[in-house]
């Protein structure tokens, strides 16, 4: 991702950053004139004294993302299941409801849930979740539902008729039957959709700054307006800090997958 | 309805079925009686009957589409017939308040294209049904499982998945997956069909044995030398209707209707 994407990418989403990212902007051109100083070192200790605040953000960035895949694999996977299997009006709601979240931007998401439904804050004891938390995670966490249901009704697809009615022919009913047999399968074949899904879960908590809450990327912005001077730092360790997620979580599901692999291969 | 659990032997099982047919004389143990079924506006099957006596073994035979697999599948509801009645040991298969995951529990399956199920070593595939279905504990169904697939000669590939298996020992597996569920009626769709012909004969060599051992058994095939050695009767489809049925000495060198002679010998042309 480079840094001009990223800020393209922001300045068209955020009204409210415009100005940090013109400022930025004009650091870097400002730098262009005299050849871009990546390796400042006065910079670099910028962004390592407010390290804290950014490894703060990555926290924040890590609890939305675990929490909403979570909460769409909890949604995501039955839905998919109805779709896949079920019919009439259940299967025509579970559609309709995932066509809608599937097609409203996500700010308007999080919007609606922070600004119009008010979801209220938790108390889990060690931590209390606000209200903009909240909203962060059942907006993102049911639109990322809306995205697994399709991973899903399309792996629980793939699963050959055959099994299910050889798991029937043996009296198992049709629950038992998607359970023993579709579900396993349909898991191991949704590993590489479950990576994509969360690497673009992750990608999209920065969207939460549009109800007030500041990730990692969100930060980072705070840091380029106060040192104009040290926007590539900060940009180049937010991005290790993201490439650390993503590669670590890919590789973990790749992992998972192998360990998981049907010896010989999946032919029955 | 279920005598399965008491007894984890199916040999001896098996042995006792053999011995009841010696004794019962009504030709009733499956009663198909006027069967009908329709796909959309295609009748499928037209009226057709015909009995088993327990321990009998009832070859369909017919050209393709004639209705052999939906007649099998009408037994254990895989499919459903609109006319007509099916009777199994004295219950009506067919009545519309049958408990269908009872029913087949009693009456095992095994397909053409195996339809194992590919996430699962041979043994689970063979255990998941009395674990799951008959309630049996984990040990005991592990060792049912391990029972039939020493009957199907398959002792050393207890671990093995299924695409780690040879054709002919995924349809030994499929085999023993529907015996372990201990059934009084075993319905086989071309079981050999899908095979490489040096596989075919030791997926017959299995089934030789059930007859061997007194199994009840509903097949469709188009091994005629099988067919010949082991079948009771042979049963003739056609459009959806029984031409002619009678024992195979009968039906394959004296057929009495032409349209069975002309089958045959197309049949045989084939081999
Ligand atoms: N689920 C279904 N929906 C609609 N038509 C069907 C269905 N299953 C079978 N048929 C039709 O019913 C007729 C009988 O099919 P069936 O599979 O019983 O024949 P078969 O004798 O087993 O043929 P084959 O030797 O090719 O297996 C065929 O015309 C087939 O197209
Ligand atoms: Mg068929």
């Amino acid at each position: 991702m480079s840094a001009t994407s990223t800020l393209a990418l922001v300045a068209a989403d955020s009204p409210a950053s415009v100005g940090a990212v013109a400022t930025a902007l004009t650091a870097l051109v400002d730098g262009g004139a005299a050849p871009l100083q990546i390796g400042e070192l006065e910079d670099w200790a910028f962004v390592f004294r407010n390290a804290d605040y950014l490894i703060g953000g990555a926290l924040m960035t890590v609890g939305l993302t675990v929490a909403s895949i979570l909460l769409g694999f909890l949604v995501g996977f039955p839905a998919g299941a109805v779709e896949t299997y079920g019919e009439g009006l259940p299967k025509r709601l579970v559609e309709s409801v995932g066509v809608v979240l599937r097609g409203t931007p996500i700010v308007v998401i999080l919007v609606f849930m922070y600004f119009v439904l008010g979801v209220p804050s938790i108390d889990l004891g060690v931590v209390t979740l606000s209200g903009a938390v909240m909203s962060g995670i059942l907006g993102l966490g049911l639109r990322s539902a809306a995205y697994q249901s399709q991973i899903f009704r399309a792996t629980l697809g793939s699963v050959d008729d055959g099994q299910l009615e050889a798991a029937r022919a043996v009296g198992m009913s049709q629950l038992e039957a998607i359970r023993h047999v579709a579900v396993p399968q349909a898991l191991r074949r949704s590993v590489p959709g479950f990576q994509n899904e969360f690497t673009i879960v992750l990608k999209d908590t920065s969207i939460v700054f549009a109800i007030g809450l500041a990730e990692l990327l969100t930060r980072s912005y705070d840091l380029f307006v106060e040192r104009t001077t040290a926007v590539l730092e900060v940009i180049i360790f937010i991005s290790a800090i993201y490439f650390v997620l993503t590669f670590t979580t890919n590789r973990a599901l790749d992992y998972l997958g192998e360990y998981y692999a049907i010896p010989g291969g999946e032919s029955a | 309805m279920s005598d399965a659990d008491s007894n984890p032997d199916a040999d001896a099982n098996a042995d006792a079925d053999a011995n009841d047919a010696a004794e019962s004389g009504d030709r009733d143990y499956l009663r198909v009686a006027d069967i009908s079924k329709w796909y959309g506006d295609e009748q499928v099957l037209d009226d057709v009957s015909f009995e088993m006596d327990r321990g009998d073994v009832t070859v369909l035979i017919g050209p393709s589409g004639s209705g052999k697999s939906t007649m099998l599948r009408c037994v254990n509801r895989l499919a459903e017939a609109q006319e007509g009645e099916i009777f199994l040991d004295g219950e009506e298969v067919t009545a519309p308040d049958v408990d269908v995951d009872e029913l087949r529990r009693e009456v095992g399956m095994v397909f053409q294209d195996f339809n194992l199920f590919a996430h699962l070593t041979a043994l689970d595939n063979v255990a998941l049904g009395p674990r799951r279905v008959l309630d049996l504990s984990e040990a005991e169904a592990d060792e049912r499982a391990h029972a039939q697939l020493e009957r199907v000669g398959l002792a050393d590939q207890t671990d093995s998945y299924p695409a780690e298996l040879s054709g002919g020992q995924k349809q030994r597996v499929g085999i023993a997956r529907a015996l372990a569920m201990e059934p009084k009626l075993m319905l086989f769709d071309e079981p050999t069909s899908a095979l490489d012909p040096e596989l075919i004969g030791e997926v017959l060599e299995v089934m030789h044995d059930l007859v061997a051992d007194g199994m009840t058994m509903l097949v469709v095939t188009h091994e005629m030398s099988f067919a010949r050695a082991v079948a009771d009767e042979i049963v003739f489809l056609d459009e959806g209707r029984v031409v002619e049925r009678g024992p195979p000495e009968q039906l394959f060198d004296n057929p009495e209707k032409e349209r069975t002679a002309r089958f045959l010998d197309r049949i045989a042309s084939h081999d």
